[in-house]
């Protein structure tokens, strides 16, 4: 018998119920500043200046990182916050990553 | 005294940040916002024919933008292209007043500045973040940073119409960075 422990046991009622969660990804570009992309990620994530900087080499690095996850109406309120500071993010399934 | 003040933006006082901006550095970037703002206007014949739905945003529009420079500002927002279309037609309207509201709150800090000094609290440092960057990545697009290095970009011909759209790009980059600097320093 496998051992199931809380979190694989959300997972597991999630998929079934249909829940699957949703994610928010931010894409690299070379326009934006690396101090900008820190900035907006405190700003409208309130992440910590450590967690934001982390992020941003993220997406600098590996060219995109996934910084919010929840349903899909959160995510794309999420995305339309962040076009609106001229980042390029999109949304999607968090299973199809 | 105004030319007393150090360049760029700095933090001026418990909540405000201060910049001093020379008479063509103002109008250049007043030029730029007005641009941006007649540039994210709504296209005449997008405007939905149903009142309520133009009421509340929604548009007739659920294609990308043809021009590359709009495409950027308004990106798409899912690699899905019929998600995409859906979600440009009930926001697309929404973004673009709000990226014209932060242009529209530069252009009125400039036009009012006293003696070239433009004074702006918090929220209106995001304004001008966003329509600063805004600018450069419609800048940006012109230039074709995502092909060119900054390498490449510094060796544009001075005969170049080019080089001096990089100078300005390039200055603004600046410019965001001292506010950058001047509102990270504050909510430390």
């Amino acid at each position: 018998m496998v051992k199931v422990n809380e979190k694989i046991d959300e997972e597991l009622k999630a998929i079934f119920s249909g829940d699957v969660p949703w994610i928010t990804i931010i894409w690299d570009d070379p326009v934006n500043l690396m101090t900008y992309v820190t900035y907006v990620l405190m700003e409208l994530f309130g992440f910590s200046k450590e967690k934001a900087t982390e992020l941003m080499m993220k997406i600098h690095t590996e060219g995109k990182a996934v910084v919010s996850t929840g349903t899909r109406e959160e995510m794309e309120r999420d995305v339309s916050r962040v076009h609106e500071f001229g980042l390029w993010a999109t949304l999607q399934r968090g299973d199809l990553q | 005294m105004s030319s007393d003040l150090p360049r760029g933006f700095h933090p001026h006082g418990d909540t405000a940040f201060v910049a001093n901006f020379s008479e063509s550095e103002r109008e250049v970037l007043t030029n730029l916002a007005e641009q941006i703002i007649e540039l994210l206007a709504e296209r005449l014949d997008h405007q939905s024919d149903d009142p309520l739905a133009a009421m509340v945003g929604i548009t007739s529009h659920d294609t990308p933008p043809d021009d590359e420079v709009l495409l950027r500002l308004l990106p798409n927002a899912y690699a899905d292209q019929v998600d995409a279309s859906e979600f440009r037609r009930y926001t697309e309207s929404t973004l673009r007043a709000k990226k014209q509201g932060h242009a529209m709150a530069m252009r009125i800090n400039l036009k009012t500045a006293i003696d070239g000094v433009v004074e702006i609290d918090r929220n209106g440092a995001n304004d001008w973040l966003g329509a600063i960057n805004d600018v450069r990545l419609a800048l940006g697009v012109r230039l074709k940073v995502e092909e060119n290095s900054p390498e490449q970009l510094q060796l544009i011909s001075p005969d170049d119409p080019m080089h001096g759209v990089y100078a300005v790009y390039s200055w603004l980059g600046w410019l965001q960075e001292s506010l950058l600097e001047a509102v990270m320093k504050k909510s430390q």
